[in-house]
């Protein structure tokens, strides 16, 4: 495959082409949906081929992608992404600049402790229908599912400036529900949340500890239904690091892609309250926080040798003691904005465009366990598997809803509340925020599923979070 | 590379996967204890994206693929192949055998798919072909120019979708179509202010667009974005909702008109079949054989696609509901899915519309909706493109986005009016594939509609 797509880079040289790139990817894929202990739906799919191909002509990117891998698909797609750059360049004020890059390659394969691919297929719906029969609807208990997504994707990168990227990952999204109702009103609890995928194998459900937390679950969906609602208009509140990373993907993620200064994503994804002159002043969040884009760090979903347009894999300071300092980028914006490109440029399959996408960005640990967090905290709430999400077109609105509260009165869980809900403004939230637990707390969380570009693609990316506080947030929305 | 490729052979590639289909189901007639559900996708789209008045980036992209669901008595497997040959077929076939008997079983299965009545044949274009890249480019070089006459920039999506499936089953189902949807989203952003404003297109055929109508009404909104921006304070407004924001609440609405959502006790519907939920003025249609929408011959298991009323005089009719839900719920099976939702329309100018309101909203559309409770129909979501103040029965100030947390079910029965023209509304699904459906609307005046807080930003 390696003489294959280097072969492809060869026949694109042209005297009008000022780079171009390749992408092939092989996707194995296979999900496990049981509903109410019975298996519902079992799909796979084993080496989905996917090409893409991209080039630069008089300063305007055209793209191809196809699953046809075949030579004479491949004389197609050249042929489409071409043209597509020539017309795309008659409707263009300003010509795209794309500072060349040193050359680059290398080649990582991640090998899961229990690969799910090789194991038993027996084995893994035997471990998933003991799950999904712990939970099933009995009692109050009226709706539960237990589910796997496994992928394992293949991936080689080269361009015309001689880079070249060979990558070999797994990841394993697991999760489980259960839905309670009285008769009237409907609460739900899911294990461990939405941010449950991982670099990882089978072993993951072992690591999540799903077993451990059937009867928790249950209990707490039942529980919930008698539960009463926030009634503070402000509170303190304790995000858990499974929620806290939805709300850093949300407000500081999305918020500091710097596409969207340009308006890139206004269509469908939007813009970003974020402005360049706010970079290296804007005061983002309190002086505790320390957000950062790491794509070199294995053990997140976002780890690469070199992004899908052949830049590095690098550590970038978004947010230092509380200042915007930089953003992720592609190698075309981040010229325009004067910083080095951040290595963010992702695409899902080889068929689909780049975009600026997270890798793996992470708040940096500060001290303490949640044990202690709680414990120095006289009222406020425990808030975490997200329930709602919401923000708005500039990533400065925005409004949460998670599964379950739990009461904090003189520093103990004294009770639970329902569909607690909290909004705020991005840069006063993260202003708010006074205590980030440590290391010991620290994890990444992950998930498959964040949706941006047109056409839309879903991206697998990671945050490193752990528990943190913030004061004095409004929860007085009510319905 | 001086040597130009024919463009793709729509006809060429047909022809290949209809092969590989047939190889498909040869194999599996061999395995008579076995039923099937075989699903061939072909899949093409051309896709400019334009920001600042000027290309992003075009995109073709194409695909095939394969999907089979194998049943033995209430066990089941399914698998994907994406560009299938014989020996990708072979494999994926060979390792579901070898699995089905493991599979645990579904007791809810009873049969696949039984509906054989075909739609009636349509002559689709293919609109990737139809309207040219350099024809589009010029359109839009066109109307940036217009737009920069009020400091206005254009972003958005100029899109051509062209896709054949063809569904067959062991219960002798056999059915094709064919789609090819356009989506044309325009958003004129000023250049200082950043007050945006929104006009779309979609249809399945070019016939139904207006190039001149497109360009007057995106300047007419234009016009109305140099009012000077202000905020307002949570609370509960008057609104005119525009007709992509009344489609989008009815689609949220219609979540709980699913069997599925019967299923998980998550629908605000339930055991209310031919209640009065609604003001007699609110009507909803699903409605696939309306000729301004995009429209569907056939369901996601082959079911013919017919119109089906959800809501009549306010009366809630129908959940839609497919083969599976139908033997598990005891549902009437329709093979309704919910993409071609259709708000009847009322009686109500909007020119009267907003002059009746004393201090209100005009609301463009929506964001980044989320259920907090679906059964309750309680979510939260913002506005977008374009929200005004309306004082005196006037469009007098642009406003901030809003926040707004709401019961769908109660907006409905806030109805005061509705607007005697509906529009067509295209909707994408960016989850996965490229996909484009459309609703239709009209206008709509409701009162009390909660804003819940200010975004501070346009």
């Amino acid at each position: 495959m390696k003489e294959k797509i280097q072969k492809i880079i060869e026949n694109l040289a042209a005297p009008d082409v000022s780079f171009a790139d390749v992408r092939i990817t092989f996707t194995d894929y296979e999900s496990i949906f049981f509903m109410n202990a019975n298996l519902r739906d079992y799909s796979s799919s084993k080496g989905s081929p996917a090409i893409g191909i991209r080039v630069l002509i008089d300063g305007c990117f055209g793209f191809a992608g196809s699953k046809d891998l075949s030579d004479a698909s491949i004389q197609r797609l050249i042929f489409r992404a071409r043209a597509n750059a020539i017309h795309g360049a008659k409707f263009q004020k300003e010509k795209l600049t794309f500072p060349e890059l040193p050359a680059v390659s290398g080649e990582y394969e991640y090998k899961p402790e229990i690969d799910p691919f090789a194991m038993p297929k027996a084995e893994k719906l035997d471990y998933l229908q003991r799950l999904a029969t712990a939970i099933k609807p009995a009692g109050k208990i009226v709706h539960s599912y237990a589910a796997g997504q496994f992928e394992r994707q293949e991936k080689y990168y080269a361009n015309s400036e001689g880079s070249f990227n060979h990558m070999i990952v797994t990841n394993t999204l697991p999760m489980m529900m259960v839905v309670a109702s009285d008769g009237k009103q409907t609460q739900s609890r899911t294990w461990p949340g939405h941010m449950s995928a991982g670099r990882a194998g089978f072993e993951l459900f072992h690591q999540q500890r799903f077993e451990e937390n059937t009867e928790r679950i249950i209990q707490e969906a039942t529980d919930l239904l008698s539960a009463d609602v926030i009634t503070e208009e402000k509170a303190d509140i304790i995000i858990g690091a499974g929620h806290l990373a939805l709300q850093l993907h949300e407000s500081v993620g999305h918020a500091t892609e710097a596409d969207r200064i340009f308006g890139q994503e206004i269509s469908y994804a939007g813009k970003t309250f974020v402005k360049p002159s706010m970079l290296g002043k804007f005061k983002y969040g309190s002086d505790i926080l320390n957000i950062y884009s790491d794509s070199t760090d294995p053990r997140g979903l976002g780890y690469h040798l070199m992004d899908d347009e052949g830049v590095p894999g690098r550590r970038v300071d978004i947010i230092k003691k509380g200042i915007l300092m930089d953003q992720q980028s592609s190698r075309h914006i981040a010229h325009k904005l004067g910083l080095q490109p951040s290595s963010n440029m992702k695409a899902s399959f080889a068929d689909d465009f780049p975009l600026v996408r997270m890798t793996n960005l992470c708040i940096a640990p500060g001290k303490g366990s949640l044990e202690q967090l709680i414990a120095s905290t006289q009222r406020g709430y425990f808030l975490d598997f997200t329930k709602t999400w919401s923000i708005d077109d500039n990533r400065n609105n925005f409004q949460f809803t998670t599964e379950i509260g739990y009461k904090i009165h003189d520093g103990k869980i004294t009770g639970i509340v329902k569909e607690p809900t909290y909004f705020g403004i991005t840069p006063e939230f993260w202003n708010a925020c006074d205590a980030i637990c440590g290391e010991e707390e620290w994890a990444y969380h992950s998930t498959f599923h964040c949706g941006k570009g047109e056409p839309g693609q879903v991206m697998r990316l990671s945050h490193g979070v752990a528990p943190a506080r913030f004061r004095d947030i409004n929860v007085s929305v009510k319905m | 590379m001086t040597e130009s490729p024919k463009p793709a052979r729509t006809k060429q590639r047909t022809k290949y996967m209809n092969e590989q289909l047939k190889y498909l189901q040869s194999a599996l007639q061999k395995n008579p204890e076995l039923k099937y559900t075989l699903v061939l996708n072909l899949w093409q789209t051309d896709f400019l994206r334009f920001y600042q008045s000027q290309t992003n980036y075009n995109i073709s992209k194409d695909s095939s693929s394969l999907n089979a669901t194998l049943y033995k008595g209430k066990k089941s497997c399914s698998f994907n192949i994406d560009h299938p040959d014989h020996p990708k077929i072979d494999a994926a076939l060979a390792a579901a055998l070898e699995m089905i008997d493991a599979m645990p079983e579904d007791p809810d299965f009873v049969d696949i798919e039984d509906d054989l009545t075909l739609a009636e044949p349509r002559q689709i274009v293919n609109n990737i072909e139809a309207f040219s890249l350099d024809k589009k480019t010029r359109f839009l070089n066109d109307l940036a120019t217009r737009a920069a006459q009020y400091d206005f920039e254009l972003y958005g999506t100029f899109i051509c979708n062209y896709q054949r499936y063809h569904l067959l089953n062991s219960n002798g189902l056999d059915k094709t179509s064919t789609l090819s949807p356009i989506y044309l989203e325009v958003k004129a952003v000023h250049k200082d202010s950043q007050v945006t404003v929104l006009q779309t297109f979609g249809a399945d055929d070019f016939k139904h667009f207006d190039e001149a109508a497109f360009g007057e009404s995106l300047l007419r909104k234009i016009v109305l974005g140099q009012n000077p921006v202000v905020d307002v304070q949570p609370g509960e407004y008057e609104v005119i909702l525009a007709p992509r924001c009344v489609a989008e609440f009815a689609q949220y609405l219609s979540f709980g008109m699913r069997a599925q959502a019967v299923d998980s006790h998550n629908s605000f519907f339930e055991g209310k079949v031919d209640q009065k939920l609604f003001p007699a003025m609110f009507s909803l249609t699903d409605d696939p054989a309306d000729p301004r929408m995009i429209r569907m011959d056939y369901g996601d298991q082959g079911h013919i696609y017919r119109p089906l009323k959800l809501i009549e005089g306010g009366y809630f009719r129908a959940f839609m509901c497919g083969q599976y839900f139908h033997h598990k719920l005891g549902l009437p099976k329709n093979g309704n899915l919910g993409v071609c939702l259709k708000v009847d329309c009322g009686a109500a100018k909007l020119p009267d519309m907003i002059a009746s309101v004393k201090k209100g909203l005009y609301i463009s559309s929506l964001h980044y909706m989320n259920f907090i409770n679906a059964r309750e129909t309680s979510l939260t979501g913002l506005t977008r493109d374009g929200t005004f103040l309306i004082e005196d029965g006037k469009i007098t100030k642009v406003v901030n986005n809003l926040r707004f947390t709401e019961r769908i079910s109660r907006i409905f029965e806030n109805l005061i009016e509705l607007e005697d023209t509906a529009q067509t509304i295209p909707f994408s699904g960016n989850y996965a594939e490229f996909s484009v459906s459309s609703a239709k609307a009209p206008h709509a005046r409701v009162k009390g509609f909660n804003i819940s807080s200010s975004t501070r930003t346009i």
